[in-house]
């Protein structure tokens, strides 16, 4: 909601000497209540946005000039907390210790919960591996595609077939064959791969 | 904290004796593979690779050298080339490393036939027998090799008596090398006419 005092932080700057216009001394006492409202706890539902900036520099002044002092029972209920964790006790609930003790528990016990979790874990893999039935083959393609067997190393008695005695000594021949094969076979795979991530 | 780091320690180290202790039992109970199966997808280290195809091509160029000695007359210096073939360095558990040096073997025991090496022919087609992991096309023509050793070796005791005692124990071990090699070339085609 824009006010007539919305120009207070963009508009001219008045002369030092200057008489305060009856709108400034207005401006003046509304913004006085607006503080004294903030700091007893009641700040209005909105504020415009000059009033806000204006609101945190006093609020920074005021802490500057020391006058942010703790009551003395709450002074009191913070030096009994520091007191009481110093010993290995709980602190009081609600003080302002007790995110410090909560933090300092978490990160005296997040260590072993990592440990523990990495243990139950380590455990678990192993019983899968010790207790997986025997009919499943060790490295089963579960939910892998099928390569062809063109592209695997495999045993040569497809490809060469019974060796007749008359050429028990072609081994010249043979060689060649399987050879061929197998750079056929690598070739379809490095060709085949190609365009996949 | 001393304690809580060692607990972190303790269960890291925990998860890696774990997940070793899991692959070694793996590895461990892996058993060999038969001839004729067909090869597990799932397995990326039994893609082909270039380690493969460079151990293969070098197996190629060492049978062309042979070949070319071999045509030269120069059957030592062919041996010789065969001879490297078996120390090849395949990738570990390649079928076709089990078949390339089997063939090798075959080839080399004819060589040493051919020069009248029969006890260190008969050596190399033991020694290829015992390390072959699975029956295949090219352990059958090791038997059949062998079969021919049996029948060189019954052909010099013989000389001019046929009825030699040893020569007869020779060409009775040369029918049963070619049996046994027969029985593998019919069982390897069962298997593969019952997979197409």
């Amino acid at each position: 909601m824009a006010t007539q005092d919305d120009d207070t932080l963009t508009g001219s700057v008045p002369e030092p000497d200057a008489e305060p216009t009856p709108a400034e001394l207005a401006h003046a006492r509304r913004f006085a209540e607006l503080i004294d409202k903030t700091l007893t706890g009641r700040p209005p539902p909105a504020i415009s946005a000059d009033d806000r900036a204006l609101l945190e520099v006093a609020t920074v002044i005021r802490a500057t000039h020391g006058q942010l002092a703790l009551a003395p029972d709450r002074q009191h209920a913070v030096v009994e907390d520091a007191l009481r964790q110093a010993i290995g006790a709980r602190p009081a609930g609600g003080s302002a210790a007790t995110p410090l003790a909560r933090a300092r528990a978490a990160r005296r016990w997040a260590p072993w919960l990592v440990a523990g979790a990495s243990t139950l874990v380590a455990a678990a893999a192993l019983l899968v591996l010790w207790l997986r039935p025997p009919g499943s083959p060790a490295g089963a393609p579960i939910g892998r595609a099928a390569v062809p067997v063109e592209w695997m190393s495999r045993p040569a008695d497809a490809l060469i077939g019974p060796i007749a005695r008359d050429h028990a000594g072609d081994a010249g021949a043979r060689i060649d064959a399987i050879f061929a094969d197998r750079l056929d076979g690598f070739r379809a795979r490095r060709l085949a791969r190609r365009g996949r991530p | 904290m001393k304690h809580v780091l060692a607990g972190c320690w303790i269960t890291a180290a925990l998860a890696v004796v774990a997940v070793t202790a899991c692959s070694a039992e793996r590895d461990a109970g892996d058993p060999p593979r038969p001839a004729t199966r067909l090869t597990d997808p799932a397995d990326s280290s039994e893609l082909i690779g270039q380690d493969l195809l460079v151990a293969l091509a070098q197996a190629k160029n060492f049978h062309h050298k042979a070949k070319v000695f071999m045509s030269d007359g120069n059957l030592p210096a062919a041996t010789a080339a065969v001879r490297q073939i078996l120390s090849l360095a395949f990738p570990h558990g390649a079928p076709e490393a089990d078949d390339v040096r089997n063939d090798a073997r075959a080839l080399l025991a004819k060589l040493l036939i051919s020069q009248g090496q029969l006890d260190e022919a008969a050596r190399t087609v033991a020694e290829g027998l015992a390390q072959s992991q699975r029956d295949s096309f090219f352990v059958a023509n090791l038997y059949t090799v062998q079969g021919e050793i049996h029948e060189a070796r019954a052909a010099a005791l013989a000389g001019n008596d046929a009825g030699a005692p040893g020569a007869r124990d020779e060409r009775h071990a040369a029918i049963e090398a070619y049996d046994r090699s027969i029985q593998i070339n019919e069982r390897l085609q069962k298997k593969l006419m019952e997979e197409r």
